[in-house]
């Protein structure tokens, strides 16, 4: 392992390159997908039909996608962050101002096999962009409000557009994520406190500018009982379906809630409460496992990285895993308002999934090329 | 993976570079701490969600929904009067939420633009004379009972001052006409004045019991559905001007079936007057005919005044007391008990019942519940027309079903007494919990009800009663025939066809009762009318579909044991036996 002075451009053969991956990484991710597939296969009460094996194609394709990303040197993605994020934003302005909406909110360009959300992408740049941003400025220049002004411009940028779509869920996820790398970068902590704040000041503000089914699933969300046949039917069914699960579940393919149709969405954003259904607490702490060991290789990558800008990208990506997680399990179990957000790697659904395994890609590229150093400046030797 | 030195560490940097690395280490150092921090907040927050996982699943509160009922908040609605159910729990009687319609003429702003409106909202008001009503002094008058929620809808648009909505229900009956005569019906204020709902009145609206409590009754709606169609039909083909019906079970005397045709839906009150309200199984009280001879014969074998090798003479009829008592197919000549039974001789019949006397006839008849009102839990309940004096005559207009009236019901219920064993059960259509004491009492005993279900196992075999056979069914039982009386003495051509079966007849568990009101003859039955002809032919194909209904196994009815062990001997010796 090259770690000699002068010889940082050092380049490993590929093959060198996918010996360096970090392959129980990607065996977590297989076991996930696993689950993913006998949930989606049970969602289909007992078949292959129309989703799992679908599932399956496109995590496969993915994985190819994301060794393809990982192995491309980080150096690469450092040059094109900043022309990534621009046609990310680009695209997302496209598609708000000219795009055609379909279920009165999803915009998307119809792709192969699955469909390309710009909101998708930008979650991919935002990570590229700020990392990118952050890796230029020194410590002092961090500690100085006025360089936060372009880092803040681009986070918020993306995150209005998408929160007008409108899509919530989105929004939160670049919020956090890029909230993440704010922090690892050094960010002083008054100015989270003072964002924190501005935030809780524009709860009165923002309230009326809602949606007004996004205030109803706040408002339900603080007593799903006051509709229990309206908007409190997400929330409510999925809690009688985890109850129900008990400790052991109800076995494979025997959820009631979920098999009967009672449990909406159960291929998508509810399919955890499905899997607690039929295998109980222990299958939900099972999978959570899992993801906590994929996050544990994301948060030890990133300390491992000798780049700021591999450390701010291998955060960012495992902040944004984090929050899918989250924010998914959190409002099944009825800790947070229902928000349309998928589970990583079990879900159905093409375009998350592949969002995520770009990210993961760029997750173990960093790991691959964590001896790489990166200059502050372009041109400049470290 | 552990963290390594940092990159500025490096050996063999550049001087210029000194103090740049020393910021860039505390960058890095800061970078560090901050991504375990972070580290610390994803293991709080999955701790977060791995707790609260545990709480829903395992845990649980009172607060948290377990059962969607609960969940939905789903209200039983309350009404004042309890429902009816037949013996499976199929619905008879229930209620519907509804509104009346008040008004207080005092607030009312204009009675005639009120009257002109609210009569057009609602179709069947008189307009005159609904004004005139709001144009009393009093403070309060009804405008119209028991809206639909369109009419209440259309009321409340018209957003007339002083008038009001009640809540009031509505008594429905989903089954409608099939069980008009048994559930009976209730007037507007709810209070049953008809069948089962008057007889529990109290029970059902809870006055004096505590709670409304629900009514079981015995009847069984798929039964009842089969007699009453196949009753319908048999009508229809005969041109019968009534009809009725009863399916007993034989052990306990529950009514399973009770129709009484023509009918009427008790859920429209303009149907419920006339003759369709008219219950002809419980409340029609008719001069039975030759099923009488069930009785006849039971009563003389019983009491030992003949046994079934003896016979009368029937070569001549019978001149008394101004009647002349003449069989319908004479075969002139000595009669063997079971031949008399089976070929239905009056003068055979009315020889018997004098030999057995005016007093036992009476005795017996009395306890097979044939001369006093059905014990049955109806309103609508026949008192059965007996003569007075009890003569000679009438001993032997008796012996074959003449000068006695009851009502088909009661016929069943006794005649189930008489197959079932001998022990007799007053008819009830209300449901008997199982295991509940046996209320009945012996009126023939166990060898003559079995001598008894031989002789009407014959007449479907052998005898005028073939039309009622069932195949694999083995059914027994008895035809009937009566004139009806007019202004003058009995009507040939008005005649009350009948016929009581009971199967399967080796082991009876039904006893079921077919009753046409004048029917008339056509093509196909030669144009007889007779209770062999009409009747029995319905009993035959209410058996064939009730039999598979109560899971009874259908055997081979000619050569099954069965059907053996009933074989009746039939004595044919020629001359007279027992001297008249």
């Amino acid at each position: 392992m090259a770690r000699f002075p002068g010889l940082s451009n050092f380049e490993k053969s590929v093959g060198a390159k996918l010996r360096q991956v970090t392959w129980g990484l990607v065996l977590l991710l297989c076991l996930c997908a696993g689950i993913g597939y006998a949930m989606l296969y049970s969602a289909a009460n007992g078949s292959p039909e129309p989703w799992a094996w679908r599932h399956v194609v496109r995590f496969a394709a993915g994985l190819v996608l994301m060794l393809g990303i990982a192995v491309i040197d980080i150096r690469l993605w450092l040059r094109i962050a900043y022309p990534v994020y621009a046609v990310a934003l680009g695209l997302l302005t496209f598609v708000e101002f000219f795009g055609v909406s379909g279920f009165g909110a999803q915009r998307w360009l119809d792709l192969w096999l699955f469909q390309l959300q710009p909101s998708e992408v930008m979650k991919i740049a935002l990570v590229l962009a700020l990392a990118r941003c952050f890796h230029g400025l020194t410590h002092q220049e961090v500690h100085r409000p006025v360089m936060l002004v372009l880092p803040l411009v681009l986070v918020l940028a993306p995150a209005t557009l998408v929160l007008r779509q409108p899509d919530l869920g989105t929004a939160i996820l670049l919020l956090m994520s890029g909230g993440a790398l704010f922090f690892v970068a050094g960010v002083r902590l008054w100015a989270f406190g003072a964002a924190l704040a501005a935030g809780l000041a524009a709860i009165p503000l923002g309230w009326p500018f809602l949606h007004d089914y996004q205030r109803e699933r706040i408002l339900t969300f603080l007593n799903p009982e006051r509709d229990p046949l309206g908007a409190g039917y997400h929330i409510l069914q999925s809690k009688i379906a985890l109850g129900s699960g008990g400790m052991f579940g109800k076995g494979f393919l025997a959820g009631t809630q979920s098999h009967l149709s009672f449990l909406p969405e159960r291929q998508t954003d509810f399919i955890f409460t499905m899997l607690a259904e039929e295998f109980g607490l222990v299958g939900g702490l099972t999978l959570l496992g899992l993801y906590v060991l994929i996050m544990i290789y994301g948060i030890a990558i990133s300390l491992r990285s000798t780049s700021h800008f591999g450390r701010l990208l291998g955060i960012g990506v495992t902040a944004t895993f984090f929050v899918y997680v989250f924010i998914n399990m959190a409002m099944v179990t009825g800790l947070i308002p229902v928000v349309g957000v998928p589970l990583p790697m079990v879900s159905y659904g093409g375009t998350a999934l592949m969002t995520l395994m770009i990210g993961l890609g760029l997750l173990i590229g960093v790991y691959i090329h964590r001896d790489v150093a990166i200059p502050r400046r372009p041109g400049a030797v470290v | 993976m552990g963290a390594r030195e940092a990159a500025g560490g490096a050996p063999g940097a550049e001087a210029s570079q000194v103090a740049f690395d020393g910021i860039a280490n505390r960058a890095l150092k800061t970078g560090r701490h901050r991504l375990l921090l972070i580290a610390v907040l994803f293991v709080i927050a999955n701790f977060v969600v791995g707790l609260r996982l545990v709480d829903v699943t395992v845990i649980g509160d009172g607060f948290e929904p377990r059962f969607a009922a609960a969940a939905a908040g789903v209200r039983k609605a309350q009404f004042q009067r309890a429902d009816v159910f037949d013996r499976n729990g199929v619905l008879l009687a229930s209620n519907l939420p509804t509104a009346s319609l008040s008004a207080d003429p005092a607030k009312l702003l204009d009675a005639a633009e009120a009257a002109a409106r609210l009569s057009r909202a609602l179709p069947g008001l008189d307009r005159a004379a609904l004004q005139r009503r709001l144009e009393t002094p009093r403070r309060f008058v009804w405008i119209k009972r028991n809206l639909t929620p369109a009419q209440q809808a259309r009321v409340n648009r018209l957003g007339l001052p002083g008038v009001a909505f009640h809540r009031a229900e509505r008594r429905v009956y989903p089954l409608g006409r099939a069980f008009a005569h048994v559930v009976g019906f209730v007037d507007i204020d709810n209070r049953g004045i008809a069948g089962i709902e008057k007889t529990f009145d109290e029970e059902l609206r809870g006055v004096r019991e505590g709670p409304a409590a629900p009514v079981y009754l015995s009847v069984d709606a798929r039964f009842q559905h089969v007699l009453r169609e196949e009753l319908a039909r048999g009508m229809q083909t005969f041109q019968a001007a009534g009809a009725a019906g009863v399916i007993l079970d034989a052990a306990t005397g529950e009514v399973l079936a009770m129709v009484s045709l023509p009918d009427f839906d008790p859920n429209d009150p303009s149907q419920r007057d006339g003759d369709a309200r008219f219950n002809r199984a419980s409340l029609g009280a008719y001069e039975m005919g030759s099923t009488f001879k069930v009785f006849t014969v039971a009563m003389a074998l019983d009491a030992g005044v003949v046994t079934l090798s003896d016979g009368y003479d029937a070569s001549e009829p019978i001149r008394v007391a101004g009647f002349v008592i003449r069989d319908y197919k004479p075969e002139k000549r000595w009669l063997s008990v079971p031949e008399i039974f089976v070929h239905s001789s009056n003068i055979g019949a009315a020889k018997m019942a004098l030999d057995i006397g005016a007093e036992r006839q009476r005795a017996f008849l009395s306890r097979v519940g044939l001369l006093d009102p059905a014990g049955v839990e109806l309103p609508e309940v026949a008192t059965p027309l007996t003569p007075s004096p009890w003569r000679e005559i009438n001993t032997m207009t008796i012996g074959f079903g003449h000068g006695v009236a009851v009502s088909p019901l009661q016929l069943a219920a006794a005649v189930a007494g008489i197959v079932n064993g001998g022990v007799f059960h007053a008819p009830t259509v209300v449901k008997r919990a199982p295991g509940d004491p046996s209320l009945g009492w012996r009126v023939v005993t166990p060898r003559t009800s079995k001598l008894l279900r031989g002789l009407m196992r014959l007449v479907v075999a052998e005898g005028t009663g073939g039309k009622a056979a069932v195949p694999g069914y083995l059914v027994g039982g008895k035809t009937g025939t009566a004139e009806k009386t007019g202004a003058r003495g009995y009507r040939r051509e008005a005649l009350v066809s009948s016929f009581v079966a009971a199967f399967p007849i080796d082991d009876p568990r039904y006893v079921v009762l077919v009753l046409y009101d004048e029917p008339k003859g056509t093509a196909a039955t030669f144009n007889y009318a007779t209770g062999g002809w009409t009747a029995a032919p319905t009993v035959a194909r209410v058996i064939a579909r009730v039999g598979p209904m109560a899971g009874i196994p259908a055997d081979d009815p000619e050569g099954g044991e069965a059907a053996r062990g009933l074989l009746v001997k039939i004595a044919a010796r020629e001359g007279p036996g027992v001297a008249f």
